[in-house]
């Protein structure tokens, strides 16, 4: 008995029991910096600059030109007819998947991940294969004055292919997480199916959707491979900026290049700044001692 | 206005929600629909609300169909048992929205669904919370302000999917006093779903217990309390102590124990009142039992105590029969402190009524 009762536990105060010991916790956090530093900051102030190098002048001209303007137009053009449509995919169909059981669902969900699944070069083969003007149908469709392949259509068509699954992809969890009593609550409450979608559903989703968005626009303007097989290439006509400064390096004109390829990166830093921004703002939530305050005023 | 149900059934595959279920509710009246999960409780609300097709059968309100009508001719208001408040919007914009979404010809002007918003706000006294959103609420707040979101359109029906299910016993006991009162003022012909038993019989005019798909008793609280139409009823209104025997010759045999049951004792199914050897259920709340230190008069059979709990009202007593039965008593502190009870104290336990529930199985 005495033995027993001699048994004892020391609970000392201090550093809760998941917490690492200093050295271990400076080690990772080095090695994690140490890797960021390595790997995307030293590439990104290369991209500057090389393309300031030659001076800011140099700089202008590079980005002015004809040909880099028609660049720079043709991408923006293709994220901005790819971007809506995703969306508005990624909606019917994260609503669909979320709310409905229905007959090819499984398949549904299974080759909406096709497009990121496969490498975007056999993706824009594909539609060389289907529409070229060898084919039956981009034959018929030249007949009739209609020029997909090598022609900014088809740049366009294998974009939104490449980005089909990004805003479905992120808004299918919304979706499911977020149920439908909403959409319930507001049909008894006498909303018809457009006041209950817009007033409800797009709101419910809302950081859902614009996180597809900043995605579905990345991709947009950075795809390469996809674009590259369905472009050809023609200056001045179907270069997205990508291309451009592929074309640029192998002509080895390093300083256009990389003036191009600044423009992409401020570019693509914007779509991350914009996204860390919604992150921030979709994550701001009333701390629970704030509701409980209120419950004891109510009280 | 009134509700009539008839021949209502609803599958989900195999599984039979509702098994067809007649029900007609008076206008004014508050409804309790108490049953265990899975009874088909929350469906036939879903059903009554018209957000769930029954695959037979007809909900007429004042006497009309109302599958043919669109929602916002129904007059139909459902509060939700999570809420179901809108998230992105204001306490304030949530009771707004049944308004602001009218047809133009009948929507208000904005003065107007202000002045009606504070209004309803005040008659669920949160007006004060008006600017902030569902998040920044507690449970029994969110509770009140999808009440007054749903009474903002004026719905001649309220529906209640488990009003106070995810709230505190304390919250509980006085939102469900609240809407009692609220029922008294605004006399709207309600019905509620709740799986406690106690709430359905403090807040409901009547009580409709439902099991399995179907209706088991409907009656007053005091009808379905006390005379409970089966076991079911009788075991999901409050503990019971079921003792298992046999009916021979008018008499009742539990164990070795012989009880007369005369013309004051109950049956459920009385038609078989004087079949003979048959087996029965003998069902007894734990405050209609007492506990005798001697045999006295017969009809009582032997326990043992096995355990005691002092706290709270009553003293409650844990004992098992000479057979292994377990069966819970219930009785005053002073009865008790008289029989000074202890585990392992040997005892004889009788029912104090002369009326016996004798179910027959």
């Amino acid at each position: 008995m005495t033995q027993e009762s001699s048994t004892r536990i020391a609970i000392r105060p201090g550093r809760p029991a998941t917490a690492d010991p200093a050295l271990f916790r400076v080690l990772v956090e080095a090695a994690a910096m140490l890797f960021v530093a390595l790997f995307l900051l030293v590439p990104l102030v290369a991209v500057f600059t090389e393309a300031l190098r030659k001076g800011v002048p140099v700089y202008l001209a590079a980005i002015s030109d004809p040909e880099a303007r028609s660049a720079i137009y043709l991408t923006l053009l293709t994220a901005a007819i790819a971007v809506p449509l995703n969306v508005a995919f990624g909606l019917a169909a994260s609503w669909a998947i979320a709310n409905f059981e229905f007959r090819g669902k499984n398949t549904l969900t299974t080759l909406i991940d096709l497009p990121v699944a496969v490498s975007p070069v056999i993706s824009g083969l594909v539609f060389v294969l289907l529409l070229g003007s060898r084919t039956p149908l981009g034959g018929w469709l030249a007949d009739h004055g209609l020029r997909i392949i090598f022609a900014e259509p088809g740049i366009i068509l294998a974009t939104i292919f490449v980005t089909f699954p990004l805003a479905a992809r992120e808004l299918i969890p919304v979706m499911q997480a977020a149920g439908t009593s909403e959409e319930e609550a507001a049909v008894m409450l006498g909303a018809n199916g457009w006041q209950t979608f817009f007033r409800v559903t797009i709101p419910k989703v809302k950081l859902g959707v614009l996180y597809g968005m900043v995605l579905c626009n990345a991709r947009a303007m950075g795809e390469f491979g996809a674009v590259s097989v369905v472009s050809g290439h023609i200056r001045g006509y179907t270069n997205t900026m990508p291309l451009y400064v592929e074309i640029l390096y192998n002509d080895y004109r390093f300083a256009a290049a990389f003036a191009i390829a600044s423009l992409l990166t401020i570019l693509a830093l914007a779509t991350l700044a914009l996204k860390s921004w919604l992150e921030r703002r979709g994550a701001i939530r009333i701390p629970q001692t704030q509701a409980d305050e209120t419950e004891r005023v109510a009280a | 206005m009134s509700i009539r149900l008839s021949g209502i059934r609803k599958h989900y595959g195999d599984f039979v929600a509702l098994g067809g279920v007649d029900l007609e509710i008076a206008d004014g009246e508050l409804i309790a629909l108490l049953g265990p999960s899975g009874s088909g409780k929350t469906t036939l609300l879903r059903v009554i609300a018209g957000l769930e097709k029954p695959d037979a059968g007809i909900v007429t309100v004042n006497g009309a169909d109302n599958s043919t009508r669109s929602f916002r001719d129904r007059e139909i208001g459902f509060v939700f048992q999570h809420y179901a408040l809108f998230r992105h919007m204001t306490v304030f914009e949530n009771v707004a929205f049944g308004l602001r979404v009218r047809p133009r010809r009948s929507r208000p002007a904005e003065r107007e669904i202000a002045s009606r918003v504070h209004e309803l706000l005040k008659l669920v006294q949160l007006d004060f919370l008006a600017d902030r959103y569902p998040s920044q609420l507690s449970g029994g707040q969110r509770q009140r302000v999808a009440l007054a979101r749903t009474l903002a359109v004026e719905p001649k029906v309220l529906l209640l999917d488990e009003p106070f299910g995810a709230l505190d016993a304390k919250v509980r006991r006085e939102l469900r006093q609240w809407l009692r009162r609220l029922h008294e003022q605004i006399r709207v012909t309600s019905v509620f779903v709740t799986h406690d038993q106690d709430e359905a019989l403090e807040l409901g005019n009547r009580v409709v217990v439902m099991n399995g798909g179907r209706i088991e008793q409907v009656g007053t609280p005091d009808q379905v309390y006390h005379h409970p139409a089966n076991a079911f009823v009788h075991h999901f209104l409050g503990s019971v102590n079921l003792f298992h025997g046999r009916v021979e010759k008018g008499k009742l045999y539990i164990g070795d124990t012989e009880m007369e049951m005369d013309a004051t004792h109950e049956h459920a199914h009385g038609d078989d009142r004087q079949g003979d050897n048959r087996e029965a259920v003998l069902a007894v709340r734990p405050h209609m039992l007492e506990i005798l230190l001697t045999p006295n008069g017969g009809g009582e059979f032997p326990a043992t105590v096995l355990n005691v709990n002092p706290a709270g009202p009553q003293v409650k007593v844990e004992l098992v029969t000479a057979w292994g039965d377990p069966v819970q008593v219930e009785m005053g502190h002073e009865r008790f402190r008289i029989l000074s009870l202890a585990p392992g104290k040997s005892v004889f336990i009788r029912p104090k009524d002369e009326k016996l529930f004798v179910y027959q199985i």
